[in-house]
């Protein structure tokens, strides 16, 4: 039996969930859909049911796992069940004040919502205007973006442009796993949020570029036509006392901020990084990131050595503007072909943020249980959402898995195919340290 | 098929659906008494009344409704606000019926009238029992299980548990309160000392709770095995379950036959089994529906077991 997906609408008050409800059930005529509210709105449409729900939110003690879920979403849903005239689409809409973590937990812990229904995603709407203030003092608005599948930037006439591109910038940062929508008064494809695929496996396989794009760990990249020779780095005073990059060849007319040439970035960025003193060399185009030692006063040289002539890709850690580095032949800067800044995650002060690890190599199944295991039943609560695609050693196709707060699952997946066999792993979450986490990954390869 | 019940004089079938409506039958040929929608949404649950003469029925609306067994509507009795009136249960005493819709459970005579309203509960009521002489009744929800007597002098009483209770079962001697919990545990109170007990490890949420008629055995379902705890003696605590493996899928239906401890199953596959616990852990007889069993309902004589399925199939066997 194909099981009823299931959308959870979030988002504060006056952020334009009624106009979203309103429009997915006038514009979907021919579907069924029930919508589960906490109060009655203004809807009265033939074909949907709306029913009022309490919100009531239980701690449920499973063996030893703790979680919180909704018993009242049970209770209904169970009951809708039972009637004759069964329902294509199931919408949950969700206070503003409600923390969606125990309506996401209720599909996974409840053994006949599990067989039934299907989480489809998490829809959160955000007021564009009056995102910032709520961002600053509520905890409940901080997790509805984290939790989100699909984040619905709303009322955007309402904001200049820099504005949009800076909210967009910081609630990236904080789930980069979401698709971010924009809207002016909830406006928005309705496949886009009834047919999300969120917590499908299968699918968060498919959208892997999306699901890895803003999570490169550098900030910059230019494009640089090299000779052959010396080069001198130089940079000043700046807000850190390190600074890791990568130089890489790029092939013909590649550009520095071309996927292809990213992600190979990416992966070098995984690799031991050397350390390094002003005053001391580096090749270009070493197979590894150099962390430059910034704690000196004034400014800090460090000569490079280009083993051939071509065109490189630089990739630092933080804007060079905020070093002002520069990259000099004898006395001359050398200009960039092309530079291009990257939306980080951890470039914001937000205590919520996504951390997206890459590795290569294969890991070790037991050593990945254990590492998430232990890492769930201390951190378990600060993270929200994880996702992950693995190449575990003895397995032909990939294991993917995700989970919600301590709660997870995850199984094999189809083959690799020609796609190279890598690591992701994503986590969302709260005072998350992207160290400690690199490091954990890291002692679980084989 | 949502819900089932028969009359104690044996004649009166009642069946409800997930459409809303309610058919009668008479048992002995099956032919159909009456046909109703009762209500706009699915039935969610059916009490007769001890003389036949009257039943009541809940659903997937606000109001729930008193009818006669002939299938003509007495009368709504108003859920308060509340979406559904989820429970209806009618005294075992004979003059009153008790409904939940919400957090409040509300006492009405046979006639409609009202007779009491509690106050709202920490949560929505998700069980409702009397007590088998009628005397008391009893609700659960997240927490606790309330008892209201229905007697002057007596204090209402409340027992706490920290878990979401989801299924009631009060045995038929009214020592024992037994609740089936959300995270897979029986919980059941002795009323005469308030000593509770827990029985855990249940693989899924023990939906279905069944009491023998001499209050000594309780059956339980949590997954494809029906558990049977023994009541006499010093147990169940400290004992080992009867445990009846044969279905092949969740237990979601347990009823005893009402005059011999015979125990019939249901199970979510269609499969319908019944057991004689005490003597074997071999089911005695089996039966099939033709999806997940709905409604269990034994004949007040014994002589004949009525199953429904979700799909809608309506099958009496006789057992007597």
């Amino acid at each position: 039996m194909k099981k009823i997906p299931v959308t959870v609408l979030t988002g504060f008050l006056g952020s334009g969930k009624t106009t979203l409800l309103n429009r997915i059930l006038t514009e979907n005529h021919g579907k069924r859909i029930a919508v589960i509210e906490n109060e009655f709105g203004e809807i009265g449409i033939d074909h949907a049911l709306v029913i009022n729900a309490d919100e009531e939110v239980f701690e449920m003690n499973n063996g030893c796992i703790c979680c919180t879920v909704r018993g009242d979403l049970i209770r209904i849903l169970g009951n809708l069940m039972k009637r004759r005239d069964k329902f294509d689409h199931i919408l949950v809409e969700t206070t503003g004040m409600a923390d969606p973590g125990p309506v996401a937990q209720t599909f996974f812990v409840d053994e006949d919502l599990r067989e039934l229904f299907v989480l489809d995603g998490i829809v959160t709407l955000v007021d564009a205007k009056h995102i910032q203030l709520h961002l600053e003092d509520s905890s409940e608005c901080k997790e509805q973006i984290a939790f989100a599948d699909v984040l619905i930037l709303n009322k955007t006439d309402l904001v200049t442009e820099a504005e949009l591109e800076a909210l967009e910038r910081r609630v990236s940062g904080m789930n980069s796993m979401a698709r971010v929508l924009r809207a002016r008064n909830a406006d928005v494809p309705i496949p886009a949020v009834l047919d999300v695929g969120g917590f499908d496996l299968e699918r968060a396989v498919a959208i892997k570029p999306a699901f890895l794009s803003p999570e490169y760990p550098f900030e910059w990249a230019g494009t640089f036509e090299v000779e052959e020779g010396r080069y001198e780095l130089m940079l000043e005073d700046g807000p850190d006392p390190t600074m890791a990059f990568i130089t890489m060849y790029l092939d013909g007319n590649e550009l520095a901020s071309s996927e292809g040439a990213a992600e190979r970035a990416l992966r070098l960025w995984s690799e031991q990084a050397l350390a390094l003193a002003p005053s001391s060399s580096f090749d270009i185009g070493a197979d590894r990131p150099i962390s430059l030692r910034l704690d000196a006063q004034d400014t800090k040289r460090f000569s490079a050595c280009a083993p051939k002539a071509g065109r490189i890709g630089f990739y630092t850690q933080h804007l060079p503007a905020e070093f002002q580095l520069r990259l000099l032949r004898g006395l001359v800067v050398k200009t960039p072909l092309a530079e291009h800044e990257f939306a980080v995650g951890h470039s914001h002060d937000d205590q919520v943020t996504s951390v997206g690890l890459h590795l290569e190599g294969e890991i070790d199944g037991d050593r990945l249980s254990t590492w998430i295991s232990g890492l769930l039943r201390e951190k378990g609560t600060d993270i929200f959402r994880m996702k992950g695609i693995l190449n575990l050693k003895g397995l032909s196709k990939r294991y993917v898995f995700q989970g919600v707060h301590m709660l997870f699952d995850g199984r094999e997946d189809r083959p690799w195919g020609t796609s190279s066999r890598t690591n992701d792993l994503v986590f969302i979450g709260k005072n998350l340290d992207r160290a400690a986490l690199t490091q954990g990954f890291k002692r679980c390869r084989v | 098929m949502a819900a089932a019940a028969i009359s104690q004089d044996g004649r009166l079938g009642v069946v409800g659906t997930g459409d809303g409506t309610v058919l009668g039958l008479e048992l002995e040929t099956g032919r159909e008494l009456f046909r109703s929608k009762a209500h706009a949404g699915g039935v969610l649950g059916i009490a007769i009344s001890p003389d036949s003469a009257q039943f009541a029925t809940c659903g997937q609306e606000p109001n729930a409704k008193i009818w006669r067994a002939t299938g003509q509507l007495v009368c709504d009795l108003p859920g308060g606000g509340a979406a559904w009136v989820e429970h209806v249960a009618w005294a075992p005493s004979g003059g009153q019926i008790a409904t939940a819709a919400g957090r409040k459970a509300r006492l009405w005579n046979a006639d409609g009238a009202p007779l009491l309203e509690t106050e709202p509960l920490e949560s929505t009521v998700s069980g409702l029992c009397f007590r088998s002489d009628g005397t008391a009744l009893a609700a659960i929800g997240y927490g606790a299980v309330h008892v209201w007597p229905l007697v002057p002098g007596a204090k209402p009483r409340r027992f706490e548990w920290k878990g979401s209770l989801i299924s009631l079962a009060w045995s038929p001697d009214a020592k024992v309160i037994a609740c089936g919990s959300q995270d897979g545990s029986v919980h059941f109170w002795r009323l005469a000392s308030g000593r509770d007990s827990e029985m855990s490890g249940y693989p899924f949420k023990p939906k279905a709770l069944a009491w023998d008629s001499e209050s000594k055995l309780l059956a339980t379902g949590g997954d494809a095995t029906a558990t049977v705890w023994d009541f006499r003696g010093k147990g169940p605590e400290g004992t080992q379950p009867i445990q009846l493996k044969a279905h092949k899928s969740v237990c979601t239906r347990l009823a005893f036959s009402p005059r011999k401890i015979v125990l019939a199953s249901g199970a979510q596959d269609g499969s319908v089994l019944l057991w004689e616990p005490r003597r074997s852990t071999r089911p005695i007889r089996y039966a099939f529906l033709e999806d997940e069993v709905a409604a269990l309902v034994w004949h007040p004589d014994h002589c004949g077991l009525l199953g429904g399925d979700a799909h809608g199939t309506l099958r009496f066997w006789e057992t007597g």
